[in-house]
């Protein structure tokens, strides 16, 4: 018999630090075949990552493939599971199940301009397309990325900004809803940051990924008052799930499964289905 | 012949010859069959002929002859073992544990079998394949036995189904006068049969009187429904129950979680769980997105009806098997075969 | 040689110290204690005991302060009032109480904390290691049926037209006249089923019946519909159509601040009994003892009564014989009842009382309960949703009759309901006051 699926590999944690307020990045590298099994995972995709003893939840993957081989995975502490993940440090062995779900269809992006959406731990898919496309810089048009979050306690990322910004044809936006003492950029939505920046909808792609709420509002905003097809919006959307395979039915979005038709949709699909995300 | 009949061929045995049969059976492997356990009637496991529930032949009631959990269970349990995990310092170690014994089930009712071959879609022909129920699914055999009569919930026949209809069996049983009719339908089955000791015969089976049967909505129909106010109205009866889930042949959502054994050793196992059920897409961080109980009822029916078959590869079919068992056990009174009619009437 | 473990259950204040006292002095205590700090002896809830049991332990000692000397002042009451209840609870089931015992040590009664561990760790030494904890690996659980059949009254003839005319009537004034926004009742559904109807209009008031099938308690809709919700005006009254048993539930919520009685317009009906599917009449209507609605807005009572209180107490037949049982047997009897359960929680969803938003036996870190739908978890489920009906179930029945499984869990309910009484004096909806053994913590429902 082939593998069988429930079964997680093991990953060595090589790296925990702390990334934002409660939320940690963990840095796996995979044993016993794992390796083999995640050497081409594509931007978008997730995996359920087990503290063992507690259970699984599903983490997007945090890190392009070429930046392996180890994959990184933010995780906010919020229910058992992942205060059990936070309880662990260097050297503590984690399951990985993976890589599951669609990915962002870089290669149909090659050319185009892209914007990058992401609010508060939302960054963290998004980063293996930030990594991409710096990595392959010249095969792709105008990178924005519009990069959010409540407090600045809760950005996530933000030793790499300088790379981002050195990058060419690169610009990075950042603001906040509740500055503090130190905070010398922009103060609001991402909303109304995005206004502010104001792309042009020609040859453009946009990435988002946030609370629902936030998806809500700015591909709204995107779709009907700044001229933006719905076919060139994308979202990496998150639901509860259990088996991240297709079988337990949990994360379905109406006539989809966010597990095996996702986390990657484009709006115009997302749009027609039943359910809405929100 | 009935097209689910491989040999082409009838073999007429009587109540002792299948209960001599029966009684071989389950001397070498596992044999389910429907018992009564404190007054109400389940599938388990027997391990002689005379403990099994025996009806059509000693009860007249339809109702009395029908397990109240569908062969689900034995596909699907209630709770599984994926694997164990020692953990002992920082080291890991997992053991992977499968179940492994040969069973066949006697008495099992068309719209059970359907509710299989519809879990086989799910587990066994949509990638990945699904270890735990494939080898459940391989060691058994299913041995049928056509109903004389429907029960007034019964809506099999409203749904592409037939109380007498063998298809989705190994073997098929039809009770006739002086005993039973047998069929072989799959090579498995066939298998079972000792062919050579049985009498064939040329009688057919009576065909069971079908209920009134009404039109269910095609899949193509349920969307426009989705935002009906109607909804809101079929709900507030609901309680949220998950019974209806559980006794379905078909529902199939499961929660994962490990538990501890013992100091140092857990399990993972997988459980029944239901979207009726208020927190079952509830995360972490408190968002429901199905807070009303009208969005996880539509939920349900929804997925009955439009989302399963179009995850799973049915075509035109829902994943409804018209065994009415949902209706017998709604404590609300929520009733399915309303809730298809009232959507087929027109707007 | 089997050594019992022990988990004992001290608190900070009077038996932890007092536990210290003890070794400090040398004196020597059993190792099979294992200790576990609590502020105070009350904080020791009935799933918190029997989730140590199910994790390994043999036996639970709970040690607070001295009856008048507890820190918080009452927290011990709290805990001399459960823990008889939960023991009983125990006894009733085959669980063998002797394993749990509560006690009061005090800081400096280091001597009188040894002499306790020694004596309790020694009965728990005889007892043998706990055998109710069951690994089962696909075992099946031989289930022992009750000899007392339930004697079927068959269900008295009565005209209900009356009945239906006035509930009607009553409605459509309330819907007219604003009263209310809902009138919740009973309706036939097109394949006959007597079910909850929800009518807001006068018009639709013509769907509303009364008739022996009225089985649902429909008060388990009301906790839903007037839940204050932050920022939004509080909901507007909701009429309901109440038989006895289930007007005793109003009682109990407005006791613990569900809702205020004002919200709630009580069409109660003098009821002659429900009818079961065998058309007999249902057990908790053998055992009723009250004629009419105790919370009653409006009474409706039809032209003649057939309602005899039929048994001089309220409680089952079965209870009897599962006190002469053995312990032995009444356990198997529990097990093999509980091996059937699928945990699909129609019993709790069907109850008025069961509105915790999350239940703690649902909850998704396994605080006080594992996931599996296995012997050990549906045992402790069962027992624990008892013990929380303690003194606040009325009676109604509608968790036994919504269980697909036919497991007669309203016996737990009973019997507890007979030791409350016992106990205190008190059944659960006659006045508006909360369960005896449930502290009410703040006198305003606030949203959640």
């Amino acid at each position: 018999m082939n593998k069988n699926p429930m079964l997680p590999y093991l990953g060595n944690l090589v790296e925990v630090r702390d990334l934002a307020a409660d939320i940690k990045l963990f840095r796996v590298e995979l044993l016993n075949g794992g390796g083999e099994a995640f050497q081409t995972f594509q931007p978008g995709q997730f995996a359920f990552v087990s503290a063992f003893g507690l259970g699984e939840a599903p983490f997007g993957i945090a890190n392009a493939s070429g930046r392996g081989p180890a994959i990184d995975f933010a995780v906010a502490r919020l229910g058992s599971v992942t205060t059990g993940l936070h309880e662990l440090g260097k050297g503590d062995i984690v399951g990985v199940r993976g890589p599951l779900g669609n990915w962002f269809p870089m290669k149909k992006f090659k050319g185009k301009n892209l914007i990058v959406l992401g609010g508060g731990i939302g960054g963290a898919p998004l980063r293996p397309v930030i990594q991409h496309v710096l990595d392959h810089r010249f095969d792709y048009g105008h990178l924005t990325i519009l990069w959010a979050a409540r407090h600045p306690s809760l950005l996530v990322f933000t030793d790499e900004y300088d790379e981002w910004r050195a990058a060419p044809d690169t610009d990075l936006h950042l603001t906040v809803d509740t500055p503090d003492k130190k905070w010398d950029h922009n103060v609001g939505l991402i909303t109304q940051l995005l206004e502010k920046v104001s792309p042009s909808p020609e040859n453009i792609v946009t990435i988002t990924c946030g609370p629902p709420i936030m998806i809500h509002f700015v591909t709204k905003l995107l779709q009907e008052k700044m001229g933006f097809a719905p076919k060139n919006n994308y979202v990496t959307l998150e639901a509860r799930m259990h088996c991240g395979m297709g079988k337990c039915g949990r994360c379905n979005l109406g006539e989809k499964l966010i597990c095996v038709d996702g986390p990657v949709f484009n709006m115009e699909e997302v749009g027609g289905l039943l359910e809405t995300f929100l | 012949m009935s097209e689910s009949n491989i040999d082409q061929k009838r073999w007429l045995i009587s109540q002792s010859e299948l209960e001599a049969w029966l009684d071989g059976i389950a001397n070498a492997r596992t044999l389910i069959a429907p018992r009564q356990v404190s007054g109400i009637m389940l599938y388990r496991s027997v391990e002689k002929s005379d403990e099994i529930a025996w009806y059509g032949q000693t009860s007249s009631s339809a109702q009395a002859s029908f397990p109240v959990m569908s062969v689900k269970e034995i596909f699907f349990p209630p709770t599984e073992r994926l694997f164990t995990i020692q953990k002992t310092g920082q080291e890991i170690r997992l053991e992977e544990t499968f179940p492994d014994w040969e069973t066949v089930v006697f008495g099992v009712r068309p719209c059970d079998a359907r509710g299989v071959k519809l879990l086989d879609a799910l587990f066994l022909d949509t990638n990945p394949i699904d270890s735990f129920y494939a080898r459940r699914r391989r060691n058994t055999t299913l041995i049928g036995l056509a109903c004389t009569e429907m029960r007034p919930t019964c809506f099999c026949t409203s749904v592409g189904g037939a109380p007498d209809n063998a298809r989705d069996m190994d073997i098929m049983l039809y009770e006739t006068d002086g005993g039973y009719i047998a069929e072989a339908v799959t090579e498995k089955g066939r298998f079972l049969i000792p062919g050579g000791e049985w009498k064939v015969t040329t009688i057919t089976p009576q065909q069971t009187t079908f209920n009134k049967q009404f039109l269910v909505p095609e899949k193509r129909e349920w969307p426009k429904h989705f935002n009906d106010a109607y909804w809101n109205k079929i709900s507030e009866r609901c309680l949220s129950c998950r019974a209806c889930a559980y006794v379905c042949p078909t529902c199939r959502c499961f929660a994962i979680r490990d538990e501890m054994i013992r100091p140092g050793e857990f399990e993972r196992i997988r459980c029944w769980d239901s979207c009726a059920g208020e927190n079952y897409r509830r995360v972490a961080g408190g968002h429901q997105p199905r807070a009303e109980k009208s969005e996880r009822l539509r939920n349900r029916f929804y997925c009955k009806f439009f989302y399963y078959s179009e995850q799973y590869g049915l075509g035109a079919a829902s994943a409804c098997t018209g065994c009415g068992r949902c209706i017998e056990v709604c404590p609300a009174g929520v009733d399915i075969t309303e809730v298809l009619m009232d959507l087929e009437k027109p707007v | 040689m089997y050594e019992p473990r022990i988990v004992a259950f001290l608190c900070s204040w009077c038996s932890y110290t007092g536990a210290d006292t003890a070794g400090i002095a040398r004196m020597k205590s059993p190792a099979n204690i294992r200790a576990v700090r609590v502020p105070c002896s009350g904080r020791v809830s009935p799933e918190l005991v029997m989730r140590a049991f199910d994790q390994g332990a043999d036996g639970v000692l709970v040690l607070g302060c001295h009856i008048g000397e507890c820190h918080y002042d009452t927290g011990n009451h709290r805990a001399a009032k459960r823990f008889p209840i939960l023991r009983s609870l125990m006894a009733f089931t085959g669980l063998e109480p002797e394993r749990l015992r509560l006690d009061w040590v005090s800081a400096s009664e280091g001597e009188r904390f040894s002499r306790i561990a020694d004596e309790f760790t020694g009965a728990v030494r005889a007892l043998g290691p706990v055998h109710w904890r069951v690994s089962l690996d696909g075992r099946q659980v031989a289930s022992r049926m009750l000899a007392v059949a339930r004697e079927a009254i068959p269900y008295p003839e009565t005209d209900c037209t009356a009945k239906t005319e006035v509930i009607r009537q009553k409605a459509r004034e309330l819907l007219a006249n604003d009263q209310v926004s809902c009138v919740i009742g009973y309706e036939v559904s097109r394949r006959g089923r007597t079910r909850p109807v929800f009518v807001y209009t006068p018009e639709e008031t013509e769907r509303l019946v009364w008739n022996p099938d009225c089985t649902n308690n429909l008060t388990s809709y009301l906790p839903a519909r007037l839940r204050p919700v932050k920022g939004k005006e509080p909901p507007k009254p909701v009429a309901v159509v109440v038989k006895p048993c289930d007007s005793k539930a109003i009682n109990v919520m407005v006791a613990e601040n569900l809702y205020r009685r004002d919200q709630v317009y009580a069409l109660g009906v003098a009821c002659d009994g429900i009818r079961d599917p065998d058309g007999c009449l249902q057990t908790r209507c053998v055992t009723c003892q009250e004629a009419v609605p105790i919370v009653c807005d409006t009474l409706i009572s039809g032209t003649t009564s057939s309602f005899i209180p039929r048994l001089s107490s309220y409680a089952r037949e079965e209870i009897a014989e599962l006190q002469d049982a053995t312990p032995a047997e009444r356990l198997e009897f529990w097990l093999g009842q509980f091996d059937r359960c699928i945990r699909c929680y129609a019993c709790r969803q069907a109850c008025p009382m069961c509105n915790c938003p999350v239940c703690l036996y649902e909850r998704d870190d396994s605080t006080f309960i594992g996931l599996g739908i296995s012997l050990n978890e549906k045992r402790t489920f069962h027992l624990g949703r008892a013990y929380h009906l303690a003194g606040r179930c009325v009676g109604c029945n509608e968790c036994e009759r919504a269980c697909p499984m036919d497991i007669p869990i309203g016996l737990l309910n009973q019997k507890l309901a007979e030791e409350i009484e016992a106990a205190f004096d008190y059944r659960a909806g006659l006045t508006v006051a909360p369960s005896p053994i449930v502290t009410v913590l703040s006198g305003e429902y606030k949203e959640g």
